[in-house]
């Protein structure tokens, strides 16, 4: 990866160079989607004629992941929270559900989503990938979100509360902001796994990425050049992710700044 | 009982409470009084109960049996109450306790705009007399981490009045400074309790109680073993232990 440090202007603070690289990192996810047809297009086949399939399985893959991510997130705070109640009921039903959710296979929960949901309301492929999606990574952060919030000193809720602060403000305006600075790498992690996870929507029928890719191979019967495309694809994808959330660590990050 | 000199308002009644830590009996039924503007020195070996004792006046420690009137409202479950009375009371502890997250103005205008309504222009105004009067204007947009210890307790100190309370709870509040930082934690509590703040302070600083206290409480085993004005307590006290105790820490000193 390369280093945030080495390429700015001296003179730039540290929260200057991360905002200027999440700016930049983000306008070249966006660049990167608009453009990707005109590069694959140069490909020889079978690649080159697919291009336009294979840039539209990408954005749909990005838009899985964006919109699962955020929704795991707040699941994730919810579920760590719950899980740290002190109402024995609301704290059973967050250790059951992260149990679920970590326990069974992503496989399964796409296809529960998609064909056993439907008895109680009709969810389209995609809004079904993203139900299960978000339910899982939710449990992941959950975790994570828990574990930062554990790191927080007892101190930090103390002086809160003699001020007179609510457990609500409390929560709210010293430990979150806290322990989701802590939670960001983990969260980070499971973000980039969640992208790769996506693919798993391929079974119900969502076309993306990894459904073009395999499209793609049953109409040339060639794997090699497919397969290598489409991972080629996911690699830039993660990696422009992970520029992302380093810079937002590092914007967070007030302490070392 | 001794006095200060503004009026003989009580502000806190604290009437026969205990607390137990499992088998321990931390606080044996202690009952007393604070007055308002008053400055109270609470002194004891480690363990007597007078860091319990301080931390129960605003429920940060709960009493088993007993009650803490303070300033008429009755420190019970009652959450409004507490609620009600943390904001009533300010507190300053050893290991400062400001919010890493937060600049040193927004450390001391969190509670304010939160509880007070007032909005952060406000809010800033409010803070930034305050960490004059401490001496840190300058820092006012640094991070917790960026000041020295000494610079962070003074923080914890403007944060904690800027709820303009009408009393101050201190616990050893220059306990975790280096030597050279004492002495300016210290002048601003000086400089508060000239101003007429009712102030309970568990110390160490002899020399503090000493000079700046209108009485000294000592804790043995979770009760208040003697109160008296300064004078009286460390020139002239008649009890074994505590002529043992001032021994102990001027040898220290």
């Amino acid at each position: 990866m390369i280093s945030a440090n080495t390429i700015f202007p001296a003179t730039w603070s540290p929260q200057r160079r991360s905002g200027v690289t999440i700016g930049f990192a983000i306008v070249c996810l966006f660049t990167f989607l608009w453009l990707l047809p005109i590069p694959l297009s140069w490909v020889p086949e079978p690649i080159g004629s697919a291009a336009q399939q294979f840039a539209e399985g990408a954005r749909v893959t990005v838009q899985l992941t964006l919109v699962s991510g955020l929704i795991g997130i707040v699941i994730g705070v919810l579920a760590a929270v719950a899980k740290l109640s002190n109402l024995a009921p609301l704290r059973w039903f967050g250790g059951f559900y992260i149990w679920v959710f970590r326990g069974t296979p992503l496989l399964i929960q796409v296809m529960f989503c998609y064909y056993a949901l439907p008895f109680a309301w009709q969810l389209s492929e995609f809004n079904s990938a993203v139900l299960a999606l978000s339910l899982n990574v939710g449990a992941y952060n959950a975790e994570a979100i828990r574990a930062g919030i554990q790191a927080i000193h007892k101190g930090q809720i103390e002086a809160a509360r003699s001020l007179g602060l609510s457990a609500f403000q409390t929560f709210r305006d010293v430990i979150f902001p806290q322990s989701f600075r802590i939670a960001l790498p983990p969260l980070v992690n499971n973000f980039v796994s969640l992208l790769k996870d996506s693919s798993l929507a391929y079974v119900i029928g969502v076309v993306e990425l990894s459904n073009i890719g395999n499209q793609v191979k049953s109409a040339s019967f060639e794997p090699i050049p497919v397969f290598i495309t489409t991972a080629l694809i996911y690699l830039i994808l993660t990696s422009i992710l992970t520029l992302i959330s380093g810079a937002v660590e590092r914007q967070l990050d007030v302490e070392r700044n | 009982m001794a006095k200060g000199e503004n009026s003989a308002v009580s502000l806190i009644t604290v009437q026969n409470i205990n607390k137990h830590f499992g088998q321990f009996h931390v606080i044996n039924d202690v009952s007393t009084e604070f007055f308002q503007g008053e400055v109270v020195a609470i002194v004891g070996a480690s363990g007597s109960g007078k860091s319990t004792f301080l931390r129960m006046l605003n429920r940060l420690e709960t009493h088993d049996t007993g009650s803490i009137v303070i300033d008429g409202i009755d420190l019970n479950a009652d959450l409004k109450n507490i609620d009600a009375v943390r904001r009533e009371v300010g507190m300053v502890f050893q290991s400062f306790n400001l919010f890493p997250h937060l600049t040193v103005l927004d450390n001391i205008t969190l509670a304010p705009r939160r509880l007070r309504n007032m909005n952060r222009a406000q809010a800033e105004v409010v803070a930034m007399e305050l960490l004059t009067k401490v001496g840190l204007q300058e820092q006012a947009h640094k991070y917790p981490h960026q000041i020295s210890g000494g610079q962070a307790q003074r923080v914890a100190i403007a944060r904690a009045l800027a709820m303009q309370p009408k009393v101050m709870l201190f616990d050893e509040p220059t306990s975790a400074l280096d030597p050279e930082m004492i002495k300016e934690v210290l002048d601003v509590m000086k400089d508060l309790a000239r101003s007429g703040m009712t102030m309970i302070v568990v110390t160490h600083e002899m020399g503090f109680a000493r000079e700046v206290a209108d009485r000294v409480m000592f804790f043995e085993n979770g009760q208040i073993l003697s109160e008296a004005p300064p004078k009286e307590f460390f020139d002239h006290s008649p009890n074994e232990r505590i002529r043992a105790f001032l021994g102990q820490m001027s040898s220290i000193n």
